[in-house]
């Protein structure tokens, strides 16, 4: 008998995780106009970081979200402001940009293993579990959904009621016209890129936290990350939202699918490829259109 | 399981040269797609995994090399049009998203499923060449033979087919594929023909590969050899194969020397950590300051050409 309750519940997890880590990445594939495979880096050292603040320095877990925030931040500025804006302004195509960044993703997750080791790390702070009706939960996936909720509801405001999220929305829609209009294109991506990491540092954070830190955990959920962003329409913070919770709960049906054709379930990624591809064939724009210009 | 014995000379030299030819014959289909075509396939792995595991289960199973070699050509040639179909109406990025996620899919099926080719444990390899009582230096020298033979093949195809007008829609595309739909060529089927052959190639290199090693596991067939394979095209010149021939030799030189540097001095860092952050600081800088490579894209010599060249020659002497 399948508990229902249960699946949605873990969908929404899923959905979290995988909207914290898909939203710096499809606003920087909207701006700068190309899919950064160096944000799988950007959770990884968040997570990283992390773990030195609760771990090696024996700080509250707390602090680590904050680490995890500040670090991933100031990495992908690095990373804009020292590889792409330089490679863009000297003319890179999309095709340099692309393998610019997975050079970037090497560079830094080997940086990390030759500082932190390869093997995995776990994190002291254990998370009871308790019994909700049906529903079998733990602390750290009420945070994670908690997070993802709030993040969503802040970048909902940023850009729809501020300044920057105007110009954020301007520059991805027409960066020439934005230009013109007096928005600081430049500076607008940097804060993108700065605010993308960051979350995706979080969600690493969380993932490292719910099961174990290594360096491949966001090269694990790169793959999903580029489903959601690809499904949601590039871009569309509004699409990526609604993709991440529809393909947690396609891969949580995906798993009882598995489980009843008695295939490993270690294939619950191959879901994430599957949609992809479909998205490709039937639907290449993904839902980026629902939304207007909002996105 | 090498065929590398420390501590002659010759044989580490020989040892380096058929890796050298093997990458070589990756890094000519790589640049058959990008630098002649402009497809980014972050996949190039996948296919030279298909012809590397194609070739070695038939192998096993008692066939000649040379059938071993022929069904790893189609195979992987049949893979590699299919990995790529949904993708290649659509942008450059699409298609690096998708065949790279299909290269970390298909390892990961080798690495479970272990019915196919025993998982992560990999499968032993007969040699093509089975001679009694050889010694390892002729074996060696006749690796070396076949995979020059088959790197001189795959040159000379690739250089008939890039200068020959198909070449040149291929090239049109690269350059602007709107205009050359305009001029009514149907761009999806070149590029799925473009993509078809570069995987076949990348087939002929596994092959190769599979029976100069004698033992493949999915641990081989990582990203990183994605990526050294872009690297060689993009240092030795894009839509140049010479140039990524030398770029084959100058990435494969350097990471020997590395591996020797290694056996030599106890270094403060993980030397596998070391190769892979140098490997991905230089794909940067090459891009950053060199993104043309060593080599430029030289001219097709066509009669029209020909005929501007003299022209052009008489009017600048009045």
């Amino acid at each position: 008998m399948i508990n229902w309750a249960q699946v949605l519940f873990n969908s929404a997890v899923t959905g979290s995780l995988y909207l914290l880590a898909a939203v710096g990445l499809t606003l920087t594939y909207g701006l700068t106009r190309f899919p950064n495979f160096a944000h799988a880096e950007f959770m990884a050292f968040g997570a990283y970081a992390g773990y030195a603040i609760a771990e090696q320095l024996k700080l509250g877990f707390q602090y680590s979200i904050f680490a995890a925030f500040l670090a991933s931040a100031i990495m992908g500025a690095a990373s804009y402001l020292l590889v792409f804006r330089p490679l863009t302004k000297r003319g890179a195509t999309i095709i340099h940009l692309m393998v610019a960044s997975i050079g970037l993703g090497f560079f830094v997750r080997h940086s990390i293993q030759e500082i932190w080791g390869g093997s995995p790390l776990t994190f002291r702070i254990t998370w009871g579990y308790f019994d909700v009706g049906p529903i079998r939960m733990t602390s750290i996936w009420i945070i994670m959904i908690c997070s993802a909720l709030i993040m969503a509801l802040i970048m909902h405001f940023i850009l729809t009621k501020t300044m920057m999220g105007k110009a954020i929305r301007a520059s991805a829609n027409n960066p020439d016209l934005a230009m013109a209009s007096g928005v600081n294109v430049e500076k607008v991506a940097l804060v993108v890129w700065m605010i993308g990491a960051a979350l995706a540092g979080v969600g690493g954070l969380f993932r490292a936290a719910d099961t174990r830190l290594v360096p491949l955990i966001g090269w694990e959920i790169l793959l999903p990350a580029f489903a959601v962003v690809i499904l949601g329409g590039i871009g569309s913070f509004y699409g990526a939202l609604i993709a991440a919770y529809t393909l947690g709960l396609a891969e949580n049906l995906g798993v009882i699918l598995l489980i009843t054709l008695n295939l490993s379930t270690d294939y619950r990624f191959a879901i994430a490829f599957i949609i992809l591809i479909l998205t490709l064939i039937f639907r290449p724009q993904g839902f980026g259109k629902l939304f207007g210009e909002a996105g | 399981m090498r065929l590398v014995k420390l501590g002659d000379p010759l044989i580490y030299i020989l040892d380096m040269a058929a890796f050298i030819g093997i990458f070589a014959i990756l890094a000519i289909s790589l640049n058959l797609e990008y630098g002649f075509t402009g497809l980014a396939n972050f996949g190039k792995v996948a296919f030279f995994m298909v012809g590397a595991y194609a070739s070695s289960i038939m192998a096993n199973l008692g066939y000649p090399y040379l059938l071993c070699l022929i069904v790893a050509i189609i195979i992987a040639g049949i893979v590699g049009l299919l990995a790529s179909l949904p993708a290649l109406k659509l942008r450059a990025d699409y298609l690096a998203i998708v065949t790279l996620a299909f290269g970390e899919i298909l390892r990961y099926i080798i690495k479970n499923e272990e019915w196919i080719a025993k998982g992560v444990q990999g499968i032993t390899v007969p040699s093509a060449i089975t001679i009694a009582g050889i010694s390892i230096r002729t074996m060696m020298l006749l690796q070396l033979t076949i995979i020059y033979a088959a790197l001189a093949v795959c040159y000379l195809i690739t250089q008939l087919l890039v200068n020959s007008p198909y070449g040149r829609v291929v090239r049109a595309i690269r350059e602007d594929e709107l205009a050359t739909q305009v001029l009514g060529k149907d761009v999806f089927k070149y590029k799925a023909q473009i993509f078809a052959v570069g995987s076949a190639i990348a087939g002929i290199s596994g092959s190769l590969f599979a029976q100069y090693v004698r033992l493949i596991n999915p641990y081989m067939f990582e990203p990183i050899v994605t990526f050294t394979i872009w690297m060689m095209v993009i240092l030795g010149g894009p839509a140049n194969n010479l140039g990524v021939i030398l770029g084959a030799a100058f990435v494969q030189a350097l990471e020997r020397g590395a591996r020797i540097v290694k056996d030599y001095l106890l270094l403060p860092v993980d030397p596998h950590n070391l190769r892979i952050i140098l490997i991905g600081l230089l794909i940067i800088i090459i891009l950053m300051y060199r993104p043309q490579g060593l080599m430029k894209e030289s001219k097709i010599k066509t009669s029209a050409l020909e005929v501007s060249s003299k022209w052009r020659k008489k009017s600048s002497k009045q």
